[in-house]
């Protein structure tokens, strides 16, 4: 409940709801601290969604392919959603995702979109699946929130450090429950090795490490920049190219975007955000940090050339109470993919996606004897994010969560960039005493989309 | 230090594997010289300027050339950037390189620009100078709320509701009053938006603002973010007789009247 947490919430709604009960007081104390509390948690009593609680929870989908599908099919698996329908620029993701919901309800009744702006319009639908491809995160959840839907979408959430803060602004003005693919809050080991780290059972905290050993090393293969060669355009209602492209900045037509995706390109990418969306996540899970951000960033490797170029690299961050936020892309105990490692004065513990846990010995006894096994967690993570529809309560990857993270991520990723020491203040949402740094913040979006957010300071 | 296994005991918690984890690769593509990003982003500010000035530029270091400046670029960079808002492709990455240089001049470039644009690019300029929020541009934003094209009118209003203030408020509360869908639903989000800039430094304007937007007639998603501020508020005047009103200290900062005190 401090002041001093400069986090979403103190510049969005947290401040408008502060102004709204600055002189109702004492009246209205305890409906306005429960609302108007840093961090998550501030969802009001007001029932956003059109659902009745015994009826099923209406679902679209925005678009669906790889991971999308794997998302949908452990959606249609619950019962309480009942899924409608599909948008999608591909027309083969559409038929894809319509064949699919089809075939398990048995009908022929999954309306399909070219326009995400259709689905959001129909007044049945209370929530949206969403996992277009990154560019797209940040402004898809605003008009979801917008539309009054509720949502899981896909990692990353946002772009940029403004497009992070625009996101959770937009997600609690309208009080929507938001819940960001980082499915690794529902998985056992990540959730003991948090659980250790909150309960003191590592002593003091001194340390939290985030493996994000992809994202710089894709971003840097192809430069910072560059245009394959120009082809003709498809056949829109095959294809759109154009929405495809979305918020991001023009380049002509070629077709191994659409089939290699995202890829290496910059515009299309979200940085280290490609696993510090999980691991930076679970680390200020652990550190009890999900309402702020690192206020350090200094940038350690010997490769860092301005244009992303860099390979073996640690980006150490320093949160205001002293732990350190430490983002690394080598030297883990080979634990699986987005592995953690938090450190205390009297014990650490390691994970990884392989699900065992590594401890140092005066922990041994704690952890469990059935361990070890690898698994998804997606599934949990869907149901606990419809189990928050019907409760109006932020799941574990809320979008204050959610922003906070990329917050950190992207300022990371600009140190980096930048190859120099940045200090950060998360109250006023800028770099202290660094231009440069604090025109990267942002990505304009290509016209026509906006993102409807108060902007940060310049 | 050695390679740590997996079950090993660990007395350290530092990671002692010296080896790193090898990064993901992607084969490298050929990439063609007049398309190659990185010459072009190694140069300084002044290269940059000059290369946009260059008539001989291609799109593509045009292109570069804006993205590098949106970083490094003065005010000096900021003409031949404003030269491109009428491109039909560079006028994204004209504004790219604009959009985030604090220079004042960049708000000025944005409104000479505004009248001389149409369609899409016009809405491009918009929507920068909302993200600006460039109160100075508030007189043309509002007479762009009735535009024939909706999207652009769209566009507007939105940009108003970004910049905020009381200004911007009574040029929405008029629109909200004429306008339709879809021109409407855009307006009143902007009003939402205008409303909680407005509460943090005018409360009482603030919650009316809020009480409008809090009509039956609001798009139901706006009314319920407005009826969630409200309720933090307190109960409305015309319930005040039924419940205590606050006291003490908490009923000497309330200036506004909206309890009905």
């Amino acid at each position: 409940m401090s002041e001093k947490h400069g986090d979403v919430t103190r510049r969005g709604f947290g401040k408008t709801l502060a102004a709204a009960t600055a002189a109702v007081a004492p009246a209205a104390t305890v409906a306005s601290a429960q609302i108007a509390s840093p961090g998550p948690g501030q969802f009001g009593p007001v029932v956003v969604g059109n659902y009745r609680p015994v009826d099923q929870i209406v679902m679209g989908g925005i678009g669906i392919r790889s991971r999308g599908m794997a998302d949908l099919r452990m959606l249609l698996g619950d019962d309480r959603v009942k899924f409608v329908g599909i948008a999608d620029v591909r027309e083969d993701a559409r038929e894809a995702v319509k064949s699919t919901v089809d075939g398990y309800y048995k009908n022929n009744d999954c309306k399909m979109y070219r326009d995400a702006a259709e689905i959001l319009a129909r007044p049945d639908i209370d929530a949206l699946l969403i996992a277009t491809s990154d560019r797209w995160h940040g402004l898809m959840a605003m008009w979801a929130a917008q539309s009054g839907k509720d949502m899981y979408i896909e990692k990353p959430g946002a772009m940029s450090i403004n497009e992070s803060y625009a996101m959770a602004d937009n997600v609690n003005r309208y009080g929507i429950v938001y819940q960001s693919g980082a499915q690794r809050k529902n998985q056992y080991a990540f959730e003991f090795a948090v659980g250790l780290a909150r309960s003191g059972k590592l002593g003091r905290l001194t340390a939290v490490h985030a493996d994000t050993a992809i994202g710089l090393g894709t971003v840097d293969e192809g430069g910072h920049s560059w245009w394959p060669e120009e082809k003709p355009e498809p056949d829109p209602l095959v294809f759109d190219w154009d929405k495809w492209l979305g918020p991001c900045l023009w380049r002509p037509y070629n077709s191994n975007y659409k089939d290699r995706g995202r890829g290496q390109f910059w515009d299309f990418h979200a940085g280290l955000l490609e696993w510090a969306s999980h691991t930076v996540a679970m680390a200020q899970w652990a550190a009890d940090m999900e309402h702020t951000q690192p206020v350090e960033y200094i940038p350690e490797g010997p490769n860092f050339r301005g244009d992303g170029l860099i390979e073996r690299y640690t980006i150490r961050c320093r949160y205001a109470n002293g732990i350190q936020l430490i983002l690394r892309n080598h030297s883990w105990r080979l634990l699986g993919s987005c592995s953690n490692l938090f450190e205390g004065t009297e014990g650490w513990v390691e994970v990884g996606d392989s699900g065992r846990i590594e401890v140092s010995d005066n922990l041994k006894s704690l952890v469990p004897k059935k361990t070890g096994r690898a698994y998804d967690p997606t599934a949990e993570h869907l149901r606990e994010f419809v189990s928050c529809i019907r409760s109006r309560t932020p799941p574990r990857a809320n979008a204050v969560a959610t922003c906070n993270t990329h917050v950190a991520s992207h300022a990371a990723w600009i140190a980096a960039q930048l190859n120099r020491r940045l200090e950060w203040d998360p109250e006023k949402r800028m770099f202290i005493n660094d231009e440069e740094a604090n025109r990267m913040r942002s990505r304009a979006y290509r016209e026509p989309w906006r993102a409807e957010a108060l902007a940060t300071s310049m | 230090m050695a390679q740590q296994t997996t079950g090993t005991t660990q007395t350290s918690p530092q990671p002692a594997a010296p080896k790193p984890a090898p990064p993901k690769r992607i084969p490298l593509p050929t990439i063609p010289p007049e398309l190659d990003a990185l010459p072009i982003w190694t140069l300084g500010a002044p290269a940059l300027v000059a290369m946009l000035k260059d008539p001989k530029s291609s799109l593509f270091q045009k292109a570069i050339a804006c993205k590098k400046l949106s970083i490094s670029g003065g005010k000096d960079a900021i003409p031949p950037m404003a030269a491109l808002l009428s491109h039909p492709q560079l006028s994204c990455y004209a504004r790219f390189g604009m959009e985030p240089n604090p220079d004042p001049s960049v708000d000025d470039a944005f409104r000479a620009a505004l009248p001389k644009l149409s369609g899409k690019l016009q809405i491009g300029v918009i929507n920068s100078i909302g993200v600006r929020r460039d109160a100075k541009a508030v007189g043309a934003l509002a007479k762009l709320i009735d535009h024939s094209d909706t999207d652009i009118a769209q566009s507007a209003a939105a940009s108003l509701g970004m910049i905020g203030g009381h200004e911007a408020a009574r040029v929405l509360q008029a629109a909200l009053g004429r306008t339709q869908a879809p021109v409407f639903p855009v307006a009143a989000r902007a009003m939402l938006l205008c409303a909680e800039d407005v509460i943090v430094k005018d409360r009482a304007h603030g919650l009316a603002l809020y009480r409008e937007l809090s009509a039956e007639t609001m798009p139901k998603p706006v009314r319920l973010a407005a009826l969630r501020i409200l309720n933090a508020a307190g109960p409305a005047p015309e319930y005040t007789n039924r419940w205590p009103a606050p006291t003490g200290e908490a009923a000497k900062q309330d200036k506004s009247g909206f309890l009905g005190r």
